[in-house]
């Protein structure tokens, strides 16, 4: 009993720690987008990072090879 | 000392996974909790990478050239770091960061973890498949896969990044943008003084 409050006065001052965050209007937006990326967001990742490569392959077509080469020796 | 190497490895690992599956969480943690004994593991990760890319650059068993070049990225590196964290401590304490200098260094050291992963993944692969490449359809999927794979690792850093700078010097998101619109131009302008002595052409950060 003892543990489970100390846990949760642990829990309580870690979130009391910082403050919230609020952007105006944006926050419930917000808030929904963070709660997808605080536990496993590499699907969300992933499904961003496929968007945007493919309105890259899209506008500039075979021109990423350039692109692609200067970042392969980019190290 | 080995118990807190062990303990360090261990936590380290614990890590190393949660920034994948609960970075959120685990980067609460390690701002919080974790010590100094945890750089270890991440500066053999980093070191074991400096070791490649040396090879990969100087492209010749010739001990001399080996150990230079690996010497002048390593300071590089260290510099790099000093300086993203000092800048971040820096100009966080100046708008109202209220954190600690430990959170802030641990957190910046597991960001390098996205950027090891593209570093060692494209030093290797200019190994195996070396640039330029052609604009037939395996040259366009082969940087189409490219592009994804550094799109995520991108991705996955600016939000460790975040995280560092949230729980380590605990600010909310517009002084976070403040602190971004200051040191993304300095970092940008510190890159190409790297790329000009030719040490990075992309800055290790």
């Amino acid at each position: 009993m003892n543990n489970n409050r100390q846990e949760f006065l642990k829990r309580w001052k870690e979130t009391i720690d910082i403050p919230p965050q609020t952007i105006g209007p944006f926050t419930p937006i917000y808030k929904e987008v963070t709660k997808r990326l605080k536990v496993m967001p590499l699907p969300m990742v992933v499904a961003v990072s496929v968007a945007i490569v493919g309105l890259v392959v899209y506008l500039f077509g075979s021109s990423i090879t350039k692109l692609v080469s200067l970042l392969q020796r980019g190290f | 000392m080995s118990d807190h190497m062990i303990i360090a490895f261990y936590a380290c690992v614990r890590t190393l996974i949660g920034i994948v599956t609960r970075p959120y969480e685990t980067y609460r943690h390690v701002i919080n909790d974790g010590s100094y004994w945890e750089l270890v593991p991440l500066t053999v990760i980093i070191g074991s990478y400096l070791g490649v890319a040396s090879l990969v650059k100087t492209a010749a068993f010739r001990p001399y050239m080996l150990t230079k070049q690996f010497m002048v990225l390593t300071f590089a590196v260290l510099i790099t770091f000093g300086l993203v964290v000092g800048l971040l401590w820096f100009i966080g304490k100046l708008i109202g960061g209220k954190g600690t200098i430990r959170g802030v260094i641990l957190g910046w050291a597991y960001t390098l973890i996205p950027t090891v992963c593209w570093f060692y993944i494209t030093s290797l692969l200019y190994v195996l498949i070396p640039p330029p490449r052609t604009n037939s359809p395996l040259g366009i999927l082969f940087s189409a896969l490219f592009l994804l794979f550094s799109s995520i690792l991108f991705f996955w850093k600016v939000m460790l990044t975040y995280l560092t700078v949230r729980f380590g010097l605990k600010l909310d998101l517009p002084r976070i943008s403040i602190i971004f619109f200051v040191v993304i131009p300095m970092v940008v302008f510190y890159g190409i003084g790297m790329y000009r002595l030719g040490i990075f052409k992309i800055p290790f950060i």
